[in-house]
């Protein structure tokens, strides 16, 4: 199995106190994979029905965001290969 | 330093980290000063005020704390930061002849000063030590007694050497009879500066001791001229003056177009300093409403300090001339409101 990726850029090097805070995490996975399988049942007088899709993702990726000063981050957004993050300062 | 660290974790438990650092900024201090060096503590008293500027002639024979001036050492002990202007310019009183004087068993004579500055036609032009009197070690009892006055205070301040030398230079000076352009004045003064710096920072000072120079920031040329990489890493910061005079002035125009120069100009040296704002103020003629234009202080200079470069860390309203607050007790309260909020808590 291949080993994910993960980078990690906050908006701003330095902020007030009461800025907000944004970070901004980019992940990936070489297996990871979303996968689509589509049903369709059929009898014996070639009578089909409706397909049915269900998806999955292959070996999914979990993140997590942890802060040494005890910040909470807040998932704002993630699309599988970019997920940004809130906290203030 | 505070670190956010970001794992991604896969079915298997293969693992990715990534880390990102950053720092949180202390609030900017808000400040003041109050017409005619007089004292400030009754304005001061029960509102966020951290910080305040001074100015002292280094022909005064009471640098520090000042001639009557009990308070400021009472001030200074209560943690506000002080901005000490010491200026070679000559007050003009009560004389402007040569000195003696002695300072610890040091026996000085120095002579009258020997400049002009500030020759605005169809002014007085006032007197300053010159700074071939500086260079040749004429005023070196001026800096002695100002330090060995500095030493007693009990705590340290920065030092801003002078009030605004595009100000002083914008007409030329003139030092013992020789006339000087703007831009020879700023290359004079600079030599001059960092003779200062030299005699200071090779004797004992308090610890925390820091220097700055002064430019009223309304000229790009000057101010590019004044900040040379090789005199920055003796500077700790970097400071200009912001005042409205326009009814159409933003807090946020004001604030940020000295700012917007240094950026454009200078030199990664001059770029790490934070800013003193010695002053700012709003002159009333032109804004009726000077607690409305202060309210809108700390949103702009919050702003400023999002973008890059070097961040303001000090705003000392100047309750005299242009910034004399009108009325009052209006204009006090709206910079108590206004130190009262963020980024100034």
């Amino acid at each position: 199995m291949a080993a994910p990726t993960a980078t990690a850029a906050l908006s701003a090097s330095v902020y007030a106190p009461g800025d907000q805070m944004l970070l901004t995490v980019t992940y990936s996975d070489a297996d990871t994979k979303p996968l689509t399988v589509t049903i369709v049942v059929s009898d014996a007088q070639g009578n089909s029905s409706a397909p049915v899709r269900v998806t999955a993702i292959i070996d999914p990726l979990a993140v997590t965001v942890t802060d040494n000063s005890g910040r909470i981050w807040t998932r704002v957004s993630d699309n599988g290969a970019v997920a940004v993050y809130r906290a203030v300062a | 330093m505070p670190r956010v660290t970001v794992q991604v974790r896969d079915a298997a438990g293969n693992t990715a980290t990534a880390t990102a650092d950053y720092s949180l900024s202390q609030p900017v201090l808000g400040g003041y000063y109050l017409s005619g060096g007089a004292d400030p503590t009754a304005d001061m008293a029960g509102g966020n005020f951290r910080s305040l500027t001074q100015y002292r002639s280094f022909a005064d024979g009471y640098t520090f704390p000042g001639y009557n001036r009990p308070w400021l050492v009472n001030l200074g002990k209560a943690g506000v930061q002080m901005n000490m202007v010491l200026e070679l310019k000559h007050y003009g009183a009560p004389d402007t002849g040569p000195q003696t004087f002695t300072v610890d068993g040091t026996s000085y004579t120095v002579p009258a000063p020997s400049m002009t500055i500030q020759q605005r036609p169809g002014t007085t032009w006032p007197k300053a030590y010159g700074y071939t009197q500086v260079l040749n070690g004429q005023c070196d009892g001026l800096f002695h007694r100002a330090l060995a006055q500095y030493r007693t205070l009990g705590f340290a301040a920065n030092i801003q050497l002078a009030s605004e030398f595009d100000t002083d230079h914008e007409f030329g000076t003139t030092e013992a009879g020789k006339a000087y352009t703007w831009a020879e004045s700023d290359a004079r003064a600079l030599q001059a500066v960092n003779y200062i710096l030299t005699w200071f920072k090779s004797r004992t000072m308090p610890a925390g001791t820091t220097f700055s120079i002064g430019l009223g920031g309304f000229d790009r040329a000057c101010f590019q001229r004044t900040h040379p990489e090789w005199l920055m890493p003796r500077l700790d910061f970097l400071q200009w003056n912001v005042y409205a005079t326009n009814a159409n002035d933003t807090a946020l125009s004001r604030f940020r177009r000295t700012k917007d120069w240094a950026v454009a100009d200078l030199g990664p040296v001059a770029l790490s300093r934070p800013v003193i704002i010695a002053e700012w103020g709003v002159r009333s003629a032109e804004i009726p409403n000077q607690a409305a234009w202060i309210a809108t202080v700390p949103a702009a200079v919050a702003q400023l300090n999002a973008e890059r470069g070097p961040r303001i860390v000090r705003t000392n309203y100047f309750n005299s001339g242009w910034g004399t607050l009108s009325p009052k007790p209006a204009g006090l309260a709206a910079l108590r409101t206004a130190y009262a909020t963020r980024p100034y808590v």
